[in-house]
């Protein structure tokens, strides 16, 4: 967290992967140093279970002094939020941004339009003193693409049963979402622009026709490929987005549905794989 | 004032509603609910075009955008308004948006006053509802303060003292894990694995989940106080919340009050600020004439501004019927447009821009000439579609009805045409109906017992010295030409100009020569 980052987005490589714990983590840190926060969610977030799974989820409370965005209609009526400002419209309502004055527990949904998002954020920044923490999805970080927010991609047992796979996992998702931003210095002479999504059968396109090349997706969330594959393109060509991320750390979670790994050896593993440093905000691990 | 879309978009009328559209919320519905003027709203109409014309005058001109913007600004409070009158219950945010809308207010009373308008017409402010929600409004913002209710002091004191203890006990208990199991609980839960540590756990940690291998624990912590202090917290803020709506249902008829005021002067703001950028005069509204002098075709000059060519001002005297003839690119249509643009104006309450004008309320305005949206979806050809139209109009001419025709028959045979026209005006005249008829068959007004007025033309020899170029210049070069102006055509015969302006568009030369031969020897 540092004052060129002035907002941390936390991602899942899967459901269940720990974000929200890192979310929470990233709170109670800055509650412990006394420094004010403001969040808000790229989707809804906070309920008591899943929506899909029915599993517990973290309620997210929220300490004096936070300021918040949510939508009108998760406004929790006690204890009451001082109302700062308001705008923007959500499914939930129009967006509200708020002090939390009482210690309270509630649901935190974001707006649902990448530059509804955006402004959001902004708002936020403009509104509190300290960091913006945005409880964010992984389909959906391209609302954040080229604005210079930290990404923290939180990954563990959810998403593989063995550490060798949960680090593969996390070092492919770690490599999309850093993709390059365009570099005129360093491009190849001849440039494609791919629009859209960059599929395997684009990647198989340009692994025969494009060698030299540089090629050129919107954002990271634009490559729809993953694994060998996408490892394959890379290697062969220079695969830049117009509008880059900034991922700065990871986070592990050694626990899934019916396993449980090791939290040092996936810690470590998951930091290797992706050359980030990594953490287990948990078991209080760091690599 | 009923203008079907081909007629809207030919005299202008489309562009006119969008020009003096109002910037809010509130001035839309009052446009939307308020009527066109009609033949019997005369002194309405009048009325509203005067007072316009009068704070046109008066207001700064960058005042009044500065109050549209103050308008525009103005936040969409009706629906809690309509709650706190039913009695429903009103939330925080609903308090913080009513707070908006006094701030709007007072902004917009302060840009009245900054524009130089009277005071006896200043927009109004909701002094009682600023007053009730002051308790909780700290600048832009809304809290529901303690002020609001007597025991909401006293019962959030109470929560946060039973809060601080409950954190007390949950940092006892995560000291408690920290010693026996070596973890630091960050959050409220963590997991502890079996084989780092598979004893009992702390007092005061519950296990969320158990597997094989794991268990999610989470630090309970009883709070009982805490959980009472919750809900009298909750108790006394609905208790404030609903005397506050109480007290807001009190200034509900003010504001809709307030609200409907500024729908009026939305409205009336966006005819001055049309006004000011066009000029206008008063009109008479005597339904005799329809006259004007100087007048400006507002959706052509803007667009002539916007390409750097000059607009000329056009005046006209049409008592009944009247055929307008003239030379191609003259402004014929654009003479019949700014009849009917004018006529929109009054019955929209709008000054017409014109230095002085004599004009109908009508029922309807007709526009007949080439085809128009619902004429293709009918699969009209041109020439039905004029004749529909044609039919149409004879069945709704009435002394309240402005026919404009734009070359009517152009599509059929001359001679076969020119009669029709002709047949076709004699019948407008039985009727009463006022019509400007552009034509170029030759002799129309006379076998019609029309009066007759033309477009002046091109002024002698203006487009000898002239060289084809660009089709950019050519149009450059026929404006500087042409005099738009409307004469009576008793002062000289006009020609069409048809040949000359051919060869600056650029036809080959050698086809224009030919022609003019042509044209020379059938003379």
């Amino acid at each position: 967290m540092t004052a060129a980052a002035r907002s941390v987005v936390v991602v899942g490589t899967a459901k269940n992967a720990g974000k929200t714990t890192t979310f929470n983590a990233l709170r109670a840190v800055a509650a412990r140093r006394g420094v004010a926060i403001a969040v808000t969610s790229i989707g809804r977030d906070g309920e008591p279970a899943d929506a899909l799974d029915a599993e517990p989820k973290p309620r997210v409370r929220l300490a004096p002094g936070t300021i918040v965005a949510l939508p009108a209609g998760l406004v929790p009526r006690s204890p009451a939020l001082a109302i700062l400002d308001a705008g923007g419209a959500s499914a939930l309502g129009t967006t509200v941004f708020a002090r939390v004055v009482l210690p309270t527990t509630c649901e935190i949904a974001g707006p649902p339009t990448a530059r509804a998002m955006r402004a959001t954020i902004e708002r936020l920044r403009g509104l509190s003193t300290g960091p913006v923490f945005v409880d964010g999805a992984i389909d959906r970080v391209a609302a954040l693409a080229g604005g210079g927010d930290a990404v923290i991609v939180a990954t563990g047992a959810a998403s593989g049963a063995t550490i060798a796979r949960v680090a593969a996992v996390a070092a492919d998702t770690v490599a999309r979402l850093m993709l390059p931003g365009r570099d005129p210095q360093r491009e190849h002479a001849r440039v494609i622009v791919v629009a859209g999504a960059l599929d395997a059968r684009d990647a198989e396109e340009l692994l025969a026709d494009a060698r030299d090349a540089t090629v050129v997706v919107e954002d990271p969330t634009r490559i729809a490929i993953r694994g060998a594959l996408f490892a394959k393109l890379r290697a062969a060509v220079d695969l830049r987005c117009e509008r880059p991320l900034r991922v700065v750390a990871c986070t592990t979670s050694p626990v899934g549905r019916e396993t449980a790994l090791s939290p040092r050896a996936l810690v470590e593993a998951v930091a290797r794989a992706t050359g980030l440093p990594t953490f287990d905000v948990v078991a209080d691990l760091a690599a | 004032m009923i203008a079907d879309a081909l007629t809207a978009e030919r005299i202008g009328l489309t562009w006119l509603r969008a020009a003096v559209a109002p910037a809010g919320a509130f001035g839309r519905r009052h446009d939307d609910a308020t009527p066109v003027y009609g033949p019997g709203d005369v002194a309405r109409a009048h009325a509203e075009i005067a007072d316009v014309v009068a704070l046109a005058e008066r207001l700064e001109r960058d005042g009044v955008a500065r109050l549209r913007a103050a308008l525009r600004a103005v936040p969409e409070a009706t629906p809690v308004v309509a709650r706190a009158r039913a009695g429903d219950a009103l939330n925080d945010v609903d308090f913080y948006e009513l707070g908006r809308l006094v701030d709007a207010l007072a902004a917009l009373a302060g840009a009245w006053d900054a524009a130089g308008g009277e005071s006896h017409r200043r927009p109004p402010v909701l002094d009682a509802l600023r007053a009730v929600l002051a308790p909780g409004r700290d600048g832009a913002g809304f809290y529901l303060a303690d002020a609001f209710a007597p025991g909401l002091r006293a019962a959030r004191a109470a929560l946060a003292d039973a809060e601080a203890a409950a954190d007390v006990r949950r940092e006892a208990i995560a000291v408690r894990v920290r010693d026996a199991i070596g973890i630091d609980p960050v959050g409220d839960e963590f997991v502890v694995l079996r084989d780092v540590y598979d004893g009992p756990l702390p007092e005061g940690v519950r296990v969320v989940r158990e597997t094989p291998t794991y268990r999610t624990a989470a630090i309970g912590v009883l709070a009982p106080e805490r959980d009472a202090a919750l809900a009298r917290v909750s108790e006394e803020e609905e208790t404030a919340r609903r005397a506050l709506a109480e007290r807001v249902a009190r200034e509900t008829d003010v504001v809709g009050a307030a609200t409907r005021a500024l729908g009026a002067l939305d409205r009336m703001l966006a005819r001055v600020a049309f006004t000011q950028r066009w000029g206008g005069c008063i009109p008479s509204l005597r339904g005799d004439r329809i006259a004007f002098c100087d007048a400006t075709f507002a959706p052509l000059a803007d667009v002539l501004a916007a390409r750097g060519r000059r607009y000329t001002a056009l005046s006209l005297d049409l008592r009944g019927v009247a055929v307008l003839t003239g030379p191609n690119m003259g402004g014929k249509s654009a003479a019949l447009a700014t009849t009917g643009f004018l006529c929109a104006c009054a019955a929209l309450g709008v000054p017409p821009p014109a230095r002085t004008a004599s004009l109908a309320l009508l029922d309807a305005v007709i526009w007949i000439g080439g085809d128009g949206p619902e004429d293709r979806a009918r699969l009209l050809s041109s020439y039905a579609a004029e004749v529909v139209r044609a039919r149409d109009t004879l069945d709704a001419a009435s002394p309240s009805v402005l026919v404009l025709v734009d070359e009517f028959a152009r599509t059929t045979g001359p001679r076969e045409g020119r009669a029709l026209l002709v047949a076709f005006i004699e019948a407008l005249r039985e009727r009463s109906a006022f019509a400007l008829v552009a034509t170029h068959f030759d002799g129309v007004a006379e076998s019609a017992c029309a009066h007759h007025v033309r477009i002046a033309g091109v002024r002698d020899g203006a487009l000898d010295a002239l060289d084809a170029g660009d089709l950019e210049t050519a149009l450059d070069a026929i404006n500087a030409a042409m005099d738009y102006r409307i004469v009576d055509a008793r002062d000289g015969g006009a020609t069409s100009d048809a040949l000359a302006l051919a060869r600056l568009l650029g036809l080959d030369g050698r086809v224009v020569l030919r022609a003019q031969a042509l044209h020379d020897g059938e003379k």
